[in-house]
């Protein structure tokens, strides 16, 4: 998995915040984590780059 | 008739059930939101055969679902105008009788049945032709042609269809083997 800094700031927050809600809608998580907040859960998973979502930009 | 038919349609895969394997889960939706549905141009769908071909997942804002176009076979019921059928039926009204001729049931008018005068024995649930005193009643096999159609998208039980026999070669199954005799017979 490529490294976070390939998106913009507007795409990073548009990824961990479908992330989150999916990970608060019962969604299995992709890493070991001690956290509870599904935003936090959502910013580790995309650090670590295993979050299955990307970006389809306009040509 | 029934026909196989290769469709398109969007599925939304519910966060909770990402985890599962896809292909499995998004046929399994498929299913529950297709089978027994009824659509005028495509006819009753009785089932969702195999998952094709799945796009790429797309995200809504505000959704945590993931939407996939998917093909798909699937098998539809689909009643068409003059087609012949064989059914059995399955209720006699004082109006005519219900055949079961696939998901849904045709109704044949008692006007419809012979080109005698009918009458209607509630007691033993028959109708009578007055001249022949031939009896139909349920669990008779028949021969039709579809001579209405009219399917209800909301409402798939309150679908209709409307059958006839009056014409050579149609009606119970016993008359049409009688009626060959006797011209095999008048032949010879």
């Amino acid at each position: 998995m490529p490294g976070s800094e390939r998106y913009t700031k507007y795409e990073k927050a548009r990824i961990i915040g479908a992330r989150a809600l999916q990970i608060a809608a019962g969604a299995p998580v992709l890493i070991k984590t001690d956290k509870i907040d599904p935003i936090d859960i959502a910013i580790e998973e995309f650090e670590k780059g295993v979050i299955p979502i990307t970006v389809k930009r306009e040509k | 008739m029934y026909i196989k038919i290769r469709a398109v349609d969007v599925v939304r895969v519910p966060p909770e059930r990402l985890g599962e394997d896809l292909v499995n889960t998004v046929k399994e939706l498929l299913k529950d939101k297709l089978e027994g549905r009824v659509d005028k141009r495509i006819g009753m769908f009785v089932a969702v055969l195999d998952v094709v071909e799945m796009k790429e997942g797309r995200i809504m804002i505000g959704d945590g679902g993931v939407y996939y176009e998917t093909i798909f076979d699937a098998l539809v019921f689909r009643p068409m105008m003059q087609e012949i059928v064989e059914g059995e039926i399955v209720e006699i009204v004082n109006f005519g009788a219900f055949v079961e001729i696939g998901p849904l049931d045709g109704l044949l008018h008692i006007s419809q049945i012979t080109d005698e005068f009918i009458s209607y024995d509630e007691k033993g649930a028959k109708l009578i032709t007055r001249e022949s005193n031939r009896t139909l009643g349920e669990k008779d096999r028949v021969r039709a042609r579809i001579v209405a159609i009219s399917l209800n998208e909301r409402d798939p039980g309150d679908s209709k269809i409307g059958l006839t026999m009056r014409q050579p070669g149609l009606g119970k199954i016993e008359w049409i083997e009688e009626e060959r005799k006797k011209e095999s017979e008048s032949e010879v």
